[in-house]
């Protein structure tokens, strides 16, 4: 018992990942049968605000801590995929002035979403090793501070980023199954990591630094692969939002992108990958039907007034009254697949799951 | 060049005591408990959306506008308290923090969806603003008035702390809960106190800003609350000192870089003003005035 079985709990841990997947992969199969074009676009945003924020419950489920810089990330995998890869003759519209020879070259989306992740990897390396020598409220604001200054760099840098304007002219080469795709392999990935020695003695050393320290774990490297992994993730969120939508803007990475994600990942319950699914679905199905009563429908013959700001307030009551009464979130400490078995098997192995 | 410098020092002063002002509240708040308030900046967005009712009601002089303004920052904070914080009291750090969070989303969306998602003028307060000029140098009254009473605020705040019992209670609450409690002093009046001192600080530094502006909006609180957060942590967090300090420090970066960045690069000056501070937090995480503790370190 003590000394589990590395690969047998990484294979458990892959099969979790996919039963964590399941509720996504369900609705998506259903919306991809039967729903109309309108309901598949706003699915796809879903699948990419899971990937992101999977992405961020990556760094802050385990190694705790709040980050407010993790759509820096999904902006710089944005952006690189738009450079890389719209089309010279539309470059000569977007980005005429590039640096670096920039607005000269295009390549295959697939290889610019390569090189997109290459240039997250660096960008998280050069900022992780800085957010890792802090803890606390200071770390906390030092993401708030790379968020921030990322942001001023997008909006000034008209030559590259085309300033506070949209960048427009992506090729639009992804669907929705291939995005369901891509958010699978990610939670799975997001859920081995929860599960490997590194993501434990991560998820240890949150709960309890002195002790985590006393057994030998190297709390800053495990930080800075965790910190890695999540710009890695948040970046293809970005790259699969840019290749769908053909259109992106700085703006629409910054704040209010921000806490909605981490909203997602609070009510989901941010201990847990499935709680991060959970999380944004609950809220953009939560959302999406609110926002039908923001716009002032007819109900019975009445018309209602709209009511814009209403989606925003129920969120911001949703996270208050879950603080108070679930402070865990939906999931609490436990993923999907732990708490299906729980209950399955309920009457006969309660006490043997009690003790492992 | 000498009117220049001057404008520009007491511009920074200026803004020194808007943040100095907030980042006091918040320090306030954290030292007794542990709670990062984000929703301090809502206090700001009602104390100025009070004034704004008090214009459409046709009330519309200052000395009626500014102690309602005050009033309802304060009645504000306590109500965020009683109803949002209380429950998670003892919750750690970051559930306080996401609470504060989800206060302050929900009072911003309360506003747009009652008043307007648009800024709404607010023209009372604009007779606090005149530019006079005394040897020769040219002033703004407001920016002086905010100074010179940001000191007293300060002053009656040091006072208060130093030489009642309450102020005793709560700077011995700082260091020892329990103690404090054991002194007879009820829990729920000592936080009560530190949340409207915060609230009244927070409505202070409200017609300022709106005096300022002219206008209001429902996401205004935002950006003053995020530069008073980031006050506290260049001074150290809960250290009272040290938000007042990190405040100025904060007044002077701003200006400093707003004056020498070329024009074209407008959009960099925030980004400019948070790279220094992340230079600062990592140089000195503890911040200014803190002192050093080891990353695991209990106290």
């Amino acid at each position: 018992m003590s000394t589990p079985r590395p690969n047998g709990a990484m294979t458990r841990a892959a099969i979790g990942g996919l039963i964590s997947a399941a509720p996504m992969l369900l609705l998506g199969i259903a919306v991809l049968l039967f729903a109309e074009p309108w309901v598949v676009r706003l699915a796809y945003a879903s699948v990419v605000a899971i990937v992101v924020v999977v992405g961020l419950q990556v760094y802050v489920g385990n190694a705790g801590g709040v980050n407010f810089a993790h759509t820096v990330f999904v902006a710089i995998g944005a952006y690189a995929a738009a450079i890389l890869s719209t089309p010279v003759a539309m470059k000569a519209i977007v980005i005429p002035n590039a640096p670096f020879g920039l607005a000269t070259v295009s390549i295959d989306p697939a290889f610019a979403a390569l090189a997109g992740l290459g240039i997250v990897a660096i960008a998280a390396l050069i900022t992780g090793v800085l957010v890792v020598r802090l803890s606390g409220t200071a770390a906390d604001i030092l993401t708030l501070c790379l968020q921030i200054i990322a942001h001023g760099i997008f909006i000034t840098w008209n030559d590259l980023f085309k300033g506070s304007q949209a960048f427009f002219g992506i090729p639009q080469v992804m669907n929705l199954p291939g995005a369901l795709l891509v958010a699978t392999i990610v939670i799975v990935i997001a859920r081995v990591f929860r599960d490997s020695p590194a993501g434990v003695q991560l998820r240890a050393s949150a709960e309890n630094l002195m002790a985590a320290r006393c057994f030998g774990v190297n709390v800053k490297r495990l930080r800075l692969g965790a910190w890695l992994l999540s710009a890695l993730i948040c970046g293809a969120g970005g790259m699969l939002f840019a290749f769908f939508i053909g259109t992106i803007s700085a703006k629409s990475f910054y704040f209010s992108y921000v806490f909605l994600t981490i909203a997602m990942l609070i009510l989901g319950g941010m201990r847990t990958v499935s709680g991060a699914v959970i999380g944004v679905l609950t809220v953009e199905i939560g959302i999406e039907l609110i926002r039908n009563l923001e716009n002032g429908p007819s109900l019975f013959g009445i018309q209602l007034p709209t009511m814009f700001g209403l989606s925003g307030l129920a969120l911001g009551a949703v996270i208050v009254i879950c603080m108070v009464f679930r402070p865990n979130g939906i999931m609490g400490t436990r993923e999907l697949d732990e708490t299906l078995f729980e209950w399955l098997f309920a009457g006969r192995n309660s006490k043997k799951d009690v003790q492992s | 060049m000498m009117d220049y410098a001057v404008q520009q020092t007491l511009n920074a002063l200026a803004f020194g005591s808007e943040y100095a002002l907030l980042a006091l509240g918040l320090a306030i708040v954290f030292s007794l408990m542990n709670l990062v308030n984000f929703a301090h900046g809502e206090i700001i967005t009602i104390a100025a959306y009070t004034m704004y009712l008090m214009v459409v009601m046709a009330v519309g002089h200052p000395a009626i506008v500014i102690p309602m303004a005050l009033a309802a920052a304060m009645a504000g904070a306590l109500l965020f308290e009683r109803v949002a914080f209380r429950p998670v009291r003892y919750a750690p750090p970051t559930t306080g923090l996401l609470t504060a969070f989800g206060v302050s989303i929900i009072v911003q969306n309360a506003f747009l969806l009652f008043v307007s998602a648009r800024p709404r003028a607010v023209p009372v307060l604009g007779s606090l603003n005149q530019t006079i000029t005394i040897n020769g140098f040219t002033i703004q009254t407001l920016q002086v008035m905010e100074f010179v009473i940001a000191l007293a605020a300060m002053g009656a705040l040091v006072v208060f702390l130093k030489r009642s019992t309450l102020g005793l209670a709560m700077r011995a609450a700082s260091r020892e809960f329990a103690a404090v409690r054991l002194m007879g002093i009820r829990a729920n009046r000592v936080i009560a106190t530190a949340f409207a001192i915060s609230g009244l600080l927070a409505g202070i530094a409200a017609v300022f800003i709106v005096a300022r502006r002219g206008s209001i909006e429902p996401d205004m609180g935002f950006l003053p609350v995020l530069k008073a957060f980031v006050a506290c942590v260049i001074g150290g967090f809960g250290s009272l000192p040290g938000a007042v300090l990190g405040g100025f420090v904060l007044g002077f970066i701003e200006v400093g870089i707003l004056i020498s960045l070329p024009a074209e690069w407008g959009g960099l000056v925030d980004a400019v003003v948070f790279s220094l501070i992340g230079l600062i937090l990592i140089t000195r995480p503890q911040g200014l005035l803190g002192h050093k503790v080891e990353l695991g370190d209990k106290e």
